[in-house]
């Protein structure tokens, strides 16, 4: 059975212009011990998609339709209480620059204690402490450093210990958002391969949410293309990426200059994305599609199935 | 080596940049942080030089002395063979006009009380360029090359109304206007999309071919300078520790650092790949500051003895590629045979 699953989920927020579909009907489903990755560029919702499955919505942000089910129980029809039981205990988030909220006037050894402490009433604070050596080991930061407080740590370190606070409570699912942006490129490596190891290691379902193809084609099963809310294709790595199908994937993939093979010349793609307050009816990729028809503009796109775990909203 | 019948547009000349940074409250005492240690770089005319690093490797700050924002401690930077340290007056004028430098902010870059407009006449102004009429066909030309077209429907907007893509347009036009002959670009693209960073770095290329002008791009990312750039420089901490053509350097890395770079560079869906160099430490040596190899703290295939005495200079291998490594040979030249 599949660790986490989410049926038709749309999402969004009121603003003062009018209510703005965030995310739009999307469905996914994640084992135990896999990896997901959400890529899309600014504005396509994947991290609206994060925070609902954690139902860390702002105030003016609603979940209007779907379902959210994690390790068989139905998330949306949790309280909030029934809810923090689940947070940091089963399902962790990392989000972005999530180095830049460690709080400045603590040691780094307190505050993974803490999260440990809040969530396990009964591990008093030598036992938590204990724990933290053990995270500490485990995500490659120095045993002598635990004492330090953030400001005495590299971005690359800040990021490990966000990493230890997040493994802290021995999750089923980490939620990761951005966990990299920000570092440099080896650092930014480094702990990609890092947790990969970790997480074959525990068994730990990860969904990464990047704007970077190249950081999710490195280390997901699974890789779902979001454009302007909606899931626009969804499949396993390899066939993604060696035969991608949506035109909008397929341009973005043009748009990465690569180290290897002909230096072709980068295909940008015209116009901006669409208005989501007012969404079109039709494929919202209409305007920027090189391919479109007239059908394009007035059907909703329906899924298309090119193999049992690659889909496509347009072939 | 340059061709010998190549004009070198930009020169940097042995630049060595400190900062003294203060010391605490408590009173320790502040310590020089040697942003450039001994860098020398020439960019033939209607080139694009690439240089690529991380974080406090010092590409930023050697882009910032090109356009004479900062001085260099030690060492000179010639335009056009002219020292610009000691140009003034109308000399120095005609170097603004000269030089130009995109910044990688572009949501701060822009004055947000300037409308697009005014933003992209205003260098015109400055450099008393021109009546009203004719800046204004400037601007709507400049406007049109970078895509920001029809130009009527951007010249009243304001900065919050535009999006991080058009506003790094607005940035170019603005650069260009002047009719540069060389442009440092500070990571014009690492705050924007994929998709967008793609036109942005078309509309340089299209600069290049019809401006004739000539580009230092900075960046951190090796994939975006090989499409860009003709030839690139690796930095490291304040180092050159690879330079020569993109295509060689890339695809012939010498320098273990340079190889760790592309080691990270992940190759799109065949993870399963084993890395090809592996010169990276997983936990950083203890080294000393400023003494030996600047690498010599991540590197694998270092020996510590001999890499810790001596900082490794900038050497030649065979005719255009040259490495700062100790463990490097130099290729022996054929014909002439001798070894350099």
């Amino acid at each position: 059975m599949a660790l986490l699953v989410a049926e038709n989920l749309s999402v969004g927020y009121q603003t003062q212009k009018g209510y703005l579909h965030a995310v739009e009907g999307v469905s996914f489903s994640l084992g135990a011990g896999k990896s997901l990755g959400f890529v899309g560029e600014s504005g396509c919702g994947k991290t609206t998609l994060g925070m609902a499955l954690m139902r860390l919505l702002p105030p003016n942000g609603m979940i209007r339709q779907g379902r959210i089910f994690f390790d068989g129980e139905d998330l949306l029809q949790k309280t909030d209480e029934e809810m923090r039981q689940v947070r940091w205990k089963k399902i962790a988030m990392i989000f972005q620059a999530a180095m830049n909220a460690l709080n400045p006037v603590h040691r780094i050894i307190d505050q993974i204690a803490e999260a440990i402490l809040t969530h396990d009433p009964l591990c008093d604070k030598e036992e938590a402490y204990e724990q933290v050596r053990g995270l500490f080991q485990l995500v490659g930061l120095p045993q002598d450093r635990m004492r330090d407080y953030p400001h005495q740590y590299s971005g690359g370190m800040k990021q490990r210990a966000v990493i230890a606070m997040a493994l802290a409570c021995q999750p089923k699912l980490i939620i990761a958002d951005e966990p990299t942006t920000a570092l440099d490129v080896l650092v930014q490596d480094q702990i990609l391969q890092e947790t990969k190891n970790l997480q074959k290691e525990f068994g730990i379902s990860i969904i990464y949410i990047s704007h970077d193809i190249s950081i999710v084609a490195d280390v997901c099963h699974d890789v779902g293309i979001m454009y302007a809310g909606q899931l626009v294709e969804y499949g396993a790595r390899e066939e993604i990426f060696d035969s991608p199908r949506h035109p909008y994937t397929k341009a973005l993939l043009s748009s990465y200059p690569t180290l290897t093979g002909e230096k072709n010349r980068l295909v940008p793609i015209p116009g901006e994305t669409p208005n989501l307050i007012h969404p079109p009816l039709g494929c919202r990729f209409c305007d920027r599609c090189s391919r479109g028809s007239v059908s394009c503009r007035t059907e909703t796109p329906v899924w298309i199935e090119i193999s049992p775990r690659h889909k496509t909203l347009c072939d | 080596m340059i061709d010998k019948g190549k004009e070198i547009i930009l020169e940097l000349e042995h630049i060595v940049k400190r900062y003294r940074t203060r010391g605490s409250f408590f009173g320790t005492h502040g310590k020089d942080v040697i942003a450039l240690d001994q860098v020398s770089i020439r960019v033939v005319r209607g080139e694009i030089f690439g240089l690529v690093g991380e974080s406090g490797s010092g590409k930023t700050t050697a882009g910032r002395l090109i356009v004479r924002l900062e001085e260099p401690e030690e060492g000179k930077i010639y335009l056009d063979s002219n020292e610009i340290a000691a140009l003034k007056g109308n000399a120095l004028r005609e170097f603004r006009r000269k030089v130009q430098m995109i910044f990688q902010d572009p949501y701060q870059s822009l004055n947000p009380q300037f409308s697009v407009f005014d933003a992209v006449s205003e260098p015109l102004i400055i450099h008393k360029i021109g009546n009203a009429e004719a800046r204004k066909d400037s601007v709507w030309q400049a406007m049109k090359s970078v895509g920001l077209s029809p130009p009527d429907d951007f010249a009243h907007r304001y900065p919050h109304q535009l999006s991080g893509g058009q506003r790094q347009r607005v940035a170019i036009a603005r650069a260009m206007i002047l009719k540069p002959e060389f442009v440092v670009a500070d990571e014009p693209t690492s705050m924007l999309d994929a998709s967008i960073s793609a036109q942005i770095f078309n509309i340089l290329l299209e600069m290049r071919e019809k401006l004739h002008v000539s580009f230092l791009f900075i960046t951190h990312s090796l994939a975006a300078a090989r499409y860009l750039c003709d030839r690139i420089a690796v930095i490291y901490r304040g180092n050159l520790v690879e330079m020569g053509p993109g295509d060689e350097v890339i695809q012939n890395p010498k320098h273990p650092y340079t190889q760790a770079l592309i080691d990270a560079l992940p190759k799109f869906g065949y993870s399963g790949e084993v890395k090809r160099y592996q010169t990276l430490l997983r936990a950083e040596r203890e080294t000393s500051e400023y003494v030996g190899c600047p690498f010599l703290g991540r590197c694998k295939v270092a020996d510590e003895t001999k890499c810790s005495r001596k900082k490794p200079p900038l050497k030649r291998l065979g005719d255009s590629h040259s490495v700062a490594c100790f463990y490097t040979e130099p290729e022996v030249k054929t014909g002439s045979g001798s070894k350099e």
